[in-house]
C-alpha cells in the first residue's frame, strides 16, 4: 500500500463512523428498565393497593392499639399503646403507601383515564382519591390537598385546612371531599367508557354498579365524620344519599381491596399478626376479649384465636413478663386476616352503612329515614351484617337476638348519648381489624367508652386524638407548622 | 521502565547506523549508582553516523575506522562520556547520572509519551517493580502509601474485597469519584457492581482486580482534570494510566518467571477479656451473646448449655481468633517476549490462588495474554494486545447481625467456639441462640460466589504522514460477565427457608480513537517545537444485570432452584447503556526545553443528557518553565528548579435514564408487612404500576470540575534532595443530584444540577538519597498529602442529604453544607453549651441523643508515606511506613465487643462502680459533674450502642506497611547457566501497626469501594500477608 491509499483508507473508515448519525447513535435514553406510559388498569390496581396498606399496615397497628383492641408487647406498637408518637413515625406511610403510593397512582389514573376517554376509571379514581384524602385527613388534620400530587410543578404544595378539604373553599380553589366523590359517581353514570375495569379491580372486579354504591356510601361516611362540626351539612349530604337509594345494602357489596395467600400477595394484617419477627410485637388486648365476652358475643371465636382453646390477652400498656412461648398469644383470626393472608382489607362495609343510618336517625335531628325504617332496624341490621361478614351463622345470629339476656344489647334504649353509645359500639366491634375507623368514631363520639391504658406516657397522658406530621415532611416544606403534638384535635373533633 | 523507553528511543534514533569498517572494539556499560548492566545506551563513533546501542545486558560491539576514533556513549538520564580508541578492544565503562536532567519520558492522557520537564500538571510515575512481588495481588493496594495526593483504602481482609481510590479528594456528590482506569489504551471498568444490599452481603471485588501486577510495566497517576482532560468526562476524578510489559524494545527472546507464595493471617482484632463469661448483670444466662456472666472465679464451673450439654464455665481466650485459618496466596506468572526493531510479540500467563482467613473464602485469577506489535515495509504499524482473565472469588456474608462476621463480634467469652459442634448430622446448627446461626455454620452453609469471565484488548493502526505529522486510529474493548450465586441453607437467619440468588453482571465497553499527532521543530522562531494533537472518541458503555431470587427450597444443602417453590425477579437498573462522542485537541508549545505552555479542549456529546444540550466543552492550559536552564541558575546546591502551573475544567455526564419520568413495579409496605405486585389474587395476577418517586430532569446539563494548581519541582544538591510540591483548588459545580421534594408532590425526589464542593490540598514528594558509599545506598521517598473538602452548598433550603448507598436509618453518610463529604449524621449524645456530655440525674446514663447531627467524618486530616530502600551490591531492602492522621470510623465491630462485654477494657476492675463523664442539669441553667455510679455493665452499655455516636472512633494509625527484601544472584555465577537474572526475595505486608484511638486496625471500609466510606459495619478484620518471592529471566 501506498501512502496515499492508506491515508484516504484511515479517512474514509473515521468518515463512515462520524457519519453514522451522532443524533441516532446517541438517542439511547429512555429507560428499557421501565415503561415511560401504562394502562389505567396497572394504576387502579396500585393506587387500591396503596390505600388498602395505608389503611391496615402501620397506621392501623397505631389504631388498633390506642383503641385498645391490641395491646403492643415491643417495638413500635408497645410505644403506641402507651400514646408515644412522633415525627418518626408513619414517614413510610404518609410517602410510600399515602401521597407517592395511593394518591399519586389515582391521579395518574385519572389522567389516563380523560386522555383514553375512560370515565369508568375516572370515576373510581375520583372515589378512590376523596377516600384515600380522608384518610389523611383524618390522621393529620390539615394536610395537602389541593395542590398535592402535582410533581415539578409544586415541590412544596400548600397545606389545606381540614375544613376546606371537607367542604371545599372557592376563593382557594379547593373542592370539597363530597364534590370530588359526586364528580366520581358522575363520571360512573356515563354511558360507556373506551377502557373497562377488570381483574385490575382488585375491589369489585369491574363492576361498576358496586362502585357507585362505594361512592354513596362514602358521602355517607364523610357526612357522618363532620356531624358533629357541621350537622346542617351532614343532614344534606345523608338526606342525599337516602334519597338516591343507591349505596351499599349486602355484604358483598362492601368496598374490600383483595389479598393473595402468595408470599408477596398476603394482607398486611397477616403478615404483622402471623409471619414475620414483627408478629410478637402485638397480642389481642384484655379489654377488647372482656367486652366481647361481656355481650356474650358469638363474634368472638371468629375474630380472636384461643391457642388451646384459652384466650391469652394482655392488658392495654402493660409492662411485665409476657407470656410464653408467644404461639400461645390470642391474635386475630382469619376473619380479620384471611386464611394465609388471602383475606381482603375493608374499607366501606354494609354494616357501617347500617351504623352511620342508625347514628344519623339518632343524633341528627333531619335526618329521613327510608319510609318505615327506625334507627333500632339499622342497628339490628348492622349486627347482622357484620355477625354474617365475619361467618358467624344464619341460625346463630338468630339465635343471638332471639335470646332474652341479648334484647338489650341488640335494642337501642335510653337518651339519644345511650342509644349513640350502643352503636358506636357495636360499630367499633364491627371495625375489629380497621382500626383507624373506629378512632374516627372515637374522636367524634367519645364511645366506645375506653379507660386509659396502663403506663400511659403520649403528651399529656392522654389518648392519641392526631398524629403528627412526619419529621421528612417538616424539613422539606415549611407549609407544614411544627409543633402540633397528638393531643391536638383536628378540626371536625369537638366537643 | 526508564531505561526501557530510553532504549527504545535509542534504537529508534540509531537506525541507519552503517556498519562495515575495520576495528571491532567491545565492551560493557554499566551505571555508576548501581553497577547494572545499561541496556540501550547509544554509541557512537564520534564525527560519524556509525554507531550501535548496547543491549539488555549492556554490551556493545562496534566496528571503528581508526585508532583515532573516539567514541561518544550517551544515554538519556546520564552524562555522556567520550573515549578515545587508541589501541584497546574492550572499553567497559561506568555511566554517572545526569544531574542535570531528572528528565523522565511519562505516559499521559491518551497514550501520550511525555518529558516530566514540560508538564504543567502532576503525574506521578510508579514503576511496575514496586508493585510486584509485594505479598499483595491487587494493584490498587500495593499502591497504597506510595503516591501524594491519593486515598486508598480497601474494604477488609476478605480474599478479593474491594478497594476504594480517590485521587485529590471527592469531587462529585453522585457520580463516581474513582478514577479512570486505562490500561494500554483500553478503557478499563474498574466497577464494584455492588448489586445487592452492602450491607450485608460478602464484599465484592473492584474489577482492576482482574489485572495481573506481574504484568505490569509501569502506573502512571494522572491526578489533576489538567492532566486527565483529553480523556474526557470519564476521568474528572483522575485517572490511571498502566502500561502492561511488552516485547518492545527488546531484542530477542527472553522469558520470565515470577514465584510467590505468601501465607495470611487474621490481624488487627482487639484484644479480648477472659475474666467474664456468658450472662448479663453477673448472671450466667446461655442464650446471652453478652459476656456480663459471673467472673471465673471457681464459684460457677459448669453450665448447661442451650442444648441442655453440661460444660466448663471457663474462658476460651482464643475463640474469636481460631475462627481464622491461616490464609495462602500462590502467584506465578511466565512471559515470553521476543522482538527486534519494531517488531516485537508478548505471550504471559499468570496464575493467583488465595484461600481466605475465613473458613471457605477463596480468590482466584488466571491471566493470559498475548500483545504484537508491527511495522509493515510499508511504514503501516499495527498492534493489538488480547487478554483473557478469569477471576473467582467465595465469601461468608458480612454484616451486623446474622451472619458469620456479625456474630463473631458477639460470641461470649465462655462459648467453646470451636470446640464444640456447630451442626448436627443433618447439617442443622447448634447455637447459644435460637435465632442466629454459629459463625462456623454461617460460613459453610452462607456462601456467596463469584465467576468473571473477562476479555479486554487493543487494536492499534498508525501510520507517519509526513515527518511530522501522523495519525493512529485504536479500537479498544473491555467485556466482562460476573455470575454470582449467593446461597443461604436453610436455617439461615436472614432466610429461614433458604435462598438461592442467581445474580449476572455483563458489562462492555467499546471505544474508538482517531489521533492525529503533529510535532515540528523550530517553527517561526528557532528553538520552538510545536506539537499538535486532534482525536475523535466514539464510546458505548452497557451493563445488563438480571437478578432471580429462589427461596424456599425444599432440599437442604442441594442448590438448584428447581428446588425452591418461590421465585421473585428483582428488577434493579437491569440494564444501562450510555454513548459518548468526544472531540479533543492539543496544542502544545516548547521553548528551548525550558519554557512550556500547553492548551487542549474537549467537546463531549453524551446520550445521558437532553437531545438538545447534550453537548459541552471544557478547556486546559498548563505551563511549566525551568528557570535553572532559562537563566543557567544551577549550581550545586541548586541543580533543577521547574514551575508548574494549571488551569482546568471537566465536565462530567449523567448516567443513563435520569431524564425521563417512567411507572415502576409496585410495592407497598415496611418489614412488618410488604406486597410486591404482581399479586396473585382471585385466582390470576395483577400488576400494578406507580409513578417512580424519583421524578426526571427534562434540562439536566453536565456537572463541572474547575481546578487551578501551581506546584514546583526542586532538586538540590546534584539531585541527591528533590522536591515536587503541589497545591490544588478544585471546585465542583452544577452537581447532578437527587434532591428530596415534599412527599405530599407525590415524589420523593427530583433530580437536578445543584451543589457546590471544594477540595484544597497541598501534595508533598521528598525524594532523598541520604547515603551513597561505595555501593551502598540508602534513598528516601516520602509522599504527604492534605486534602481539605467541603460541600459548601446543596440545594436552597436544603442543609444535607443522603448520598445514594446502602445504610442503616439514622447512620446516614451524607452531604452536609459546610462539611466534607460523606460525614456520618446520626444520634449525637446530647451536650451542653459548653460542650459537657448531659447525664440523666436519676439514671446516671446519657439523656436521649439529638438525632440529625454530624457525628463522623471518614476524611482522614493528612496521608503520608515514607519509603526507605537501602541497596548494597545485590542486595535491596525497602520499608514503607505511612500513616493516615485524622478523620473517623463508625465502627459496629467495636461497638458490639464493648457492649458484650469482650473487649479487654471492659473486663478491667468490673466488680468496681463507675460514672459515665458528663454534667447534670440542675434545672437552672446550672450542672454540676455527674456523680452517680452505675455498674461496669451499665457504664460500658451506657457509652453507645450501634447506632449512637459511641460507635465513632478516631480512625488514626501508623503502619508498617511493606517490607520487601530481595536479592539478585551475580551475573558471575548465571553466566555458565541459562538464566540471565535470578531474584529472590521475601516480603510482608501489614507487618505492624498503631491505632491510638480504636481498638483494633481501623483501615477498613465494609462498605467496599464507592461513595461511603469510613464504615466497618462488622465486616471481617484485616489481613497480614508474608512470603517469599522468586523471579527468573533467561
Amino acid at each position: 500500500m501506498k501512502m496515499k491509499k492508506i491515508y484516504s483508507c484511515l479517512t474514509i473508515v473515521a468518515m463512515l463512523v462520524v457519519a453514522t448519525g451522532c443524533k441516532d447513535f446517541l438517542d439511547i435514553n429512555d429507560s428499557p428498565n421501565n415503561p415511560l406510559e401504562v394502562s389505567p388498569a396497572v394504576l387502579l390496581s396500585n393506587g387500591l393497593g396503596g390505600t388498602a396498606f395505608t389503611d391496615a399496615n402501620e397506621l392501623n397497628k397505631f389504631a388498633s392499639t390506642v383503641m385498645s383492641y391490641l395491646t403492643g408487647t415491643a417495638g413500635q406498637p408497645a410505644q403506641y399503646d402507651i400514646y408515644n408518637t412522633t415525627g418518626a413515625d408513619f414517614g413510610n406511610q404518609w410517602n410510600f403507601e399515602l401521597y407517592d403510593g395511593a394518591l399519586i397512582s389515582y391521579r395518574h389514573l385519572i389522567d389516563r383515564a380523560v386522555e383514553t376517554n375512560s370515565p369508568y376509571y375516572a370515576g373510581i379514581g375520583k372515589i378512590m382519591m376523596a377516600y384515600t384524602f380522608s384518610l389523611a385527613t383524618d390522621i393529620w388534620g390539615d394536610v395537602p390537598y389541593s395542590h398535592a400530587l402535582r410533581g415539578l410543578d409544586d415541590t412544596q404544595p400548600r397545606v389545606d385546612k381540614q375544613e376546606d378539604i371537607y367542604k371545599g373553599n372557592s376563593s382557594l380553589g379547593i373542592q370539597s371531599l363530597f364534590d370530588l366523590t359526586r364528580e366520581g359517581l358522575a363520571d360512573l353514570n356515563a354511558t360507556s367508557s373506551a377502557l373497562v375495569p377488570g381483574a385490575d379491580d382488585l375491589s369489585y372486579g369491574g363492576t361498576i354498579a358496586n362502585w357507585k354504591r362505594a361512592g354513596n356510601t362514602l358521602l355517607l361516611k364523610l357526612a357522618m365524620t363532620i356531624s358533629k362540626v357541621d350537622p346542617t351539612l351532614a343532614t344534606t349530604v345523608i338526606n342525599e344519599v337516602i334519597a338516591g337509594n343507591n349505596y351499599i345494602v349486602d355484604n358483598a357489596q362492601n368496598l374490600r381491596v383483595a389479598f393473595g395467600s402468595a408470599v408477596g400477595s398476603q394482607n398486611p394484617i397477616h403478615q404483622y399478626v402471623n409471619v414475620t419477627s414483627f408478629r410478637d410485637e402485638m397480642i389481642v388486648s384484655t379489654r377488647y376479649l372482656n367486652l366481647l365476652q361481656g355481650l356474650n358475643d358469638p363474634r368472638l371465636t371468629l375474630l380472636v384465636t384461643s391457642p388451646g382453646s384459652k384466650y391469652t390477652t394482655l392488658d392495654n400498656g402493660y409492662r411485665g413478663t409476657l407470656p410464653t412461648p408467644s404461639t400461645t398469644w390470642s391474635r386475630w383470626n382469619t376473619s380479620i386476616t384471611g386464611v394465609g393472608g388471602a383475606g381482603p382489607v375493608r374499607l366501606l362495609t354494609n354494616a357501617q352503612r347500617a351504623f352511620i343510618m342508625a347514628e344519623a336517625a339518632t343524633i341528627l335531628p333531619g335526618v329521613t329515614l327510608p319510609a318505615g325504617k327506625t334507627a333500632n332496624d339499622y342497628y339490628q341490621e348492622g349486627i347482622k351484617a357484620h355477625m354474617a361478614e365475619v361467618g358467624v351463622t344464619a341460625a346463630a345470629v338468630t339465635t343471638y337476638f332471639a335470646d332474652a339476656a341479648n334484647a338489650s344489647r341488640v335494642t337501642l334504649s335510653g337518651t339519644a348519648a345511650n342509644r349513640q353509645q350502643q352503636i358506636i359500639t357495636q360499630k367499633y366491634i364491627s371495625w375489629t381489624g380497621n382500626g383507624l375507623e373506629a378512632w374516627n368514631d372515637w374522636r367524634r363520639t367519645g364511645y366506645p367508652t375506653l379507660l386509659p391504658h396502663q403506663n400511659a406516657v403520649g403528651v399529656d397522658g392522654t389518648r392519641p386524638v392526631r398524629a403528627v406530621y412526619t419529621n421528612n415532611e417538616i424539613s422539606r416544606n415549611p407549609n407544614f407548622q411544627t409543633g402540633i403534638f397528638q393531643n391536638v384535635r383536628v378540626w371536625w373533633d369537638v366537643d | 521502565m526508564k531505561k526501557t523507553l530510553l532504549f527504545f528511543f535509542a534504537l529508534m534514533f540509531s537506525l541507519g547506523a552503517a556498519l562495515a569498517q575495520d576495528r571491532v572494539i567491545s565492551g560493557k556499560i554499566v551505571s555508576r549508582e548501581d553497577g547494572s548492566g545499561l541496556p540501550g545506551v547509544n554509541v557512537l563513533v564520534k564525527g560519524s553516523t556509525q554507531g550501535t546501542v548496547t543491549d539488555a545486558d549492556g554490551n556493545f560491539r562496534i566496528t571503528v575506522p581508526t585508532n583515532e576514533s573516539t567514541l561518544v556513549f550517551s544515554f538519556i538520564g546520564y552524562q555522556t562520556q567520550e573515549i578515545a580508541v587508541g589501541d584497546r578492544s574492550v572499553i567497559d565503562l561506568q555511566l554517572e547520572s545526569d544531574v542535570h536532567q531528572l528528565a523522565e519520558v511519562v505516559v499521559t492522557a491518551q497514550g501520550l509519551e511525555r518529558d516530566q520537564r514540560s508538564l504543567g500538571y502532576s503525574l506521578q510515575s510508579v514503576n511496575g517493580s514496586a508493585i510486584q512481588q509485594r505479598s499483595e495481588p491487587n494493584v490498587l493496594n500495593s499502591l497504597q502509601g506510595k503516591v501524594a495526593g491519593v486515598n486508598i483504602v480497601g474494604s477488609s481482609g476478605a480474599p478479593g474485597a474491594s478497594t476504594n481510590i480517590n485521587i485529590r479528594g471527592v469531587t462529585s456528590f453522585n457520580g463516581s469519584n474513582q478514577p479512570l482506569i486505562v490500561v494500554d489504551g483500553i478503557i478499563f471498568s474498574n466497577n464494584t457492581n455492588l448489586t445487592t444490599n452492602s450491607l450485608f452481603d460478602s464484599q465484592t471485588s473492584n474489577r482492576l482486580a482482574d489485572i495481573n501486577p506481574d504484568n505490569i510495566e509501569s502506573i502512571n497517576i494522572l491526578k489533576g482534570p489538567a492532566a486527565s482532560v483529553l480523556y474526557g468526562s470519564r476521568a474528572s476524578a483522575g485517572a490511571i494510566v498502566i502500561t502492561t510489559k511488552s516485547g518492545k524494545g527488546k531484542e530477542g527472546t527472553q522469558i520470565s518467571l515470577s514465584s510467590s507464595y505468601n501465607a495470611q493471617t487474621v490481624y488487627g482484632l482487639p484484644k479480648f477479656q477472659n475474666e467474664f463469661g456468658q450472662g448479663t448483670n453477673n448472671d450466667f444466662v446461655n442464650t446471652q451473646v453478652n459476656s456480663w456472666g459471673p467472673a471465673f472465679d471457681g464459684s460457677l464451673t459448669q453450665v448447661t448449655t442451650l442444648q441442655g450439654d453440661v460444660v466448663p464455665y471457663e474462658a476460651y481466650p482464643n475463640n474469636v481468633v481460631d475462627l481464622f485459618n491461616t490464609g495462602s496466596i500462590f502467584q506465578n506468572t511466565v512471559s515470553v517476549t521476543t522482538g527486534k526493531g519494531d517488531n516485537n510479540m508478548i505471550f504471559s500467563v499468570g496464575n493467583m490462588q488465595q484461600k481466605g482467613i475465613i473458613p471457605n473464602s477463596s480468590f482466584g485469577r488466571t491471566n493470559i495474554q498475548v500483545g504484537a506489535n508491527s511495522k509493515l515495509n510499508n511504514g503501516l504499524k499495527i498492534g493489538g494486545n488480547l487478554t483473557y482473565a478469569l477471576t473467582t472469588q467465595a465469601n461468608a456474608p458480612a454484616g451486623n447481625g446474622g451472619s458469620a462476621m456479625g456474630q463473631l463480634y458477639r460470641i461470649p467469652r465462655s462459648y467453646d467456639m470451636v470446640g464444640r459442634p456447630f451442626e448436627d448430622a443433618l447439617g442443622r446448627g447448634i447455637y447459644f441462640s435460637t435465632t442466629q446461626n454459629h459463625p462456623l455454620w454461617s460460613t459453610k452453609y452462607e456462601v456467596q460466589e463469584s465467576q468473571v469471565n473477562r476479555v479486554f484488548g487493543n487494536f492499534n493502526l498508525g501510520y507517519d504522514l509526513t515527518k511530522w505529522l501522523s495519525v493512529t486510529y485504536r479500537v479498544t474493548g473491555d467485556i466482562y460477565v460476573d455470575n454470582r450465586q449467593n446461597r443461604q441453607a436453610i436455617g439461615s437467619n436472614r432466610s429461614a427457608t433458604g435462598n438461592i440468588i442467581i445474580d449476572q453482571v455483563f458489562r462492555s465497553e467499546y471505544n474508538g480513537d482517531l489521533i492525529f499527532t503533529a510535532n515540528k521543530d523550530n517553527v517561526f522562531v528557532e528553538g520552538l517545537t510545536v506539537g499538535g494533537l486532534l482525536g475523535w472518541n466514539m464510546n458505548q458503555r452497557y451493563t445488563y444485570n438480571p437478578q432471580f431470587t429462589s427461596t424456599n427450597l425444599t432440599v437442604p444443602n442441594f442448590y438448584d432452584p428447581s428446588t425452591a417453590t418461590t421465585y421473585t425477579y428483582t428488577s434493579a437498573q437491569l440494564i444501562a447503556k450510555q454513548r459518548l462522542l468526544g472531540y479533543y485537541g492539543q496544542a502544545s508549545f516548547n521553548y528551548n526545553n525550558y519554557a512550556f505552555v500547553e492548551f487542549t479542549g474537549r467537546v463531549d456529546q453524551s446520550s445521558t443528557l437532553p437531545a438538545g444540550s447534550n453537548t459541552y466543552f471544557y478547556p486546559s492550559v498548563n505551563v511549566s518553565f525551568v528557570p535553572t536552564d532559562a537563566f543557567g541558575l544551577e549550581s550545586d546546591i541548586l541543580s533543577y528548579l521547574k514551575l508548574k502551573a494549571n488551569y482546568a475544567k471537566v465536565g462530567r455526564d449523567a448516567t443513563p435514564y435520569q431524564l425521563n419520568d417512567v411507572y415502576v413495579q409496585g410495592t407497598f409496605g415496611n418489614n412488618s408487612a410488604q406486597v410486591n405486585y404482581p399479586l396473585a389474587v382471585n385466582g390470576g395476577n395483577v400488576a400494578g404500576f406507580a409513578p417512580n418517586t424519583r421524578l426526571g430532569a427534562p434540562a439536566l446539563t453536565p456537572e463541572f470540575v474547575t481546578s487551578k494548581e501551581v506546584g514546583v519541582n526542586i532538586g538540590l544538591f546534584r539531585n541527591r534532595f528533590g522536591i515536587d510540591f503541589n497545591y490544588f483548588n478544585t471546585v465542583s459545580s452544577n452537581q447532578i443530584f437527587n434532591v428530596a421534594v415534599s412527599n405530599s408532590s407525590g415524589y420523593n425526589t427530583r433530580t437536578t444540577n445543584i451543589g457546590k464542593m471544594t477540595n484544597k490540598g497541598v501534595e508533598l514528594v521528598v525524594s532523598a538519597t541520604p547515603v551513597k558509599v561505595g555501593e551502598f545506598k540508602w534513598d528516601i521517598t516520602a509522599n504527604f498529602t492534605r486534602i481539605r473538602n467541603v460541600v459548601n452548598e446543596i440545594a436552597p433550603g436544603v442543609t444535607n442529604a443522603p448520598i445514594t448507598g446502602n445504610a442503616f436509618t439514622g447512620i446516614t453518610p451524607s452531604i452536609y453544607v459546610g462539611q466534607p463529604y460523606g460525614v456520618v449524621v446520626g444520634a449525637a449524645n446530647a451536650r451542653n453549651n459548653v460542650d459537657e456530655l448531659l447525664v440523666n440525674g436519676t439514671t446516671g446514663l446519657f439523656v436521649p441523643a439529638v438525632p440529625n447531627t454530624v457525628i463522623a467524618s471518614p476524611q482522614p486530616h493528612f496521608l503520608a508515606g515514607i519509603n526507605n530502600v537501602f541497596t548494597y551490591k545485590n542486595l535491596s531492602l525497602s520499608a514503607l511506613v505511612d500513616t493516615r492522621q485524622g478523620g473517623q470510623i463508625y465502627s459496629f465491630s467495636m461497638a458490639d465487643l464493648r457492649n458484650t462485654g469482650m473487649m479487654k477494657i471492659t473486663g478491667v476492675d468490673r466488680d468496681q462502680p463507675r460514672i459515665l463523664p458528663g454534667v447534670i442539669d440542675n434545672g437552672d441553667g446550672t450542672f454540676r459533674p455527674n456523680n452517680i455510679q452505675i455498674s461496669s455493665q451499665a457504664y460500658w452499655q451506657g457509652l453507645g450502642g450501634l447506632a449512637s455516636e459511641g460507635a465513632v472512633f478516631d480512625a488514626t494509625v501508623y503502619r508498617l506497611r511493606e517490607v520487601v527484601f530481595s536479592y539478585n544472584l551475580p551475573r558471575t555465577l548465571l553466566s555458565k547457566t541459562p538464566f540471565t537474572d535470578i531474584m529472590i526475595g521475601v516480603s510482608g505486608r501489614n507487618l505492624w501497626f498503631f491505632a491510638p484511638g480504636y481498638p483494633g486496625d481501623p483501615e477498613l471500609n465494609t462498605q467496599g469501594a464507592g461513595n461511603i466510606q469510613g464504615f466497618d459495619l462488622s465486616g471481617p478484620p484485616n489481613v497480614r500477608n508474608y512470603g517469599v518471592n522468586l523471579k527468573v529471566t533467561f
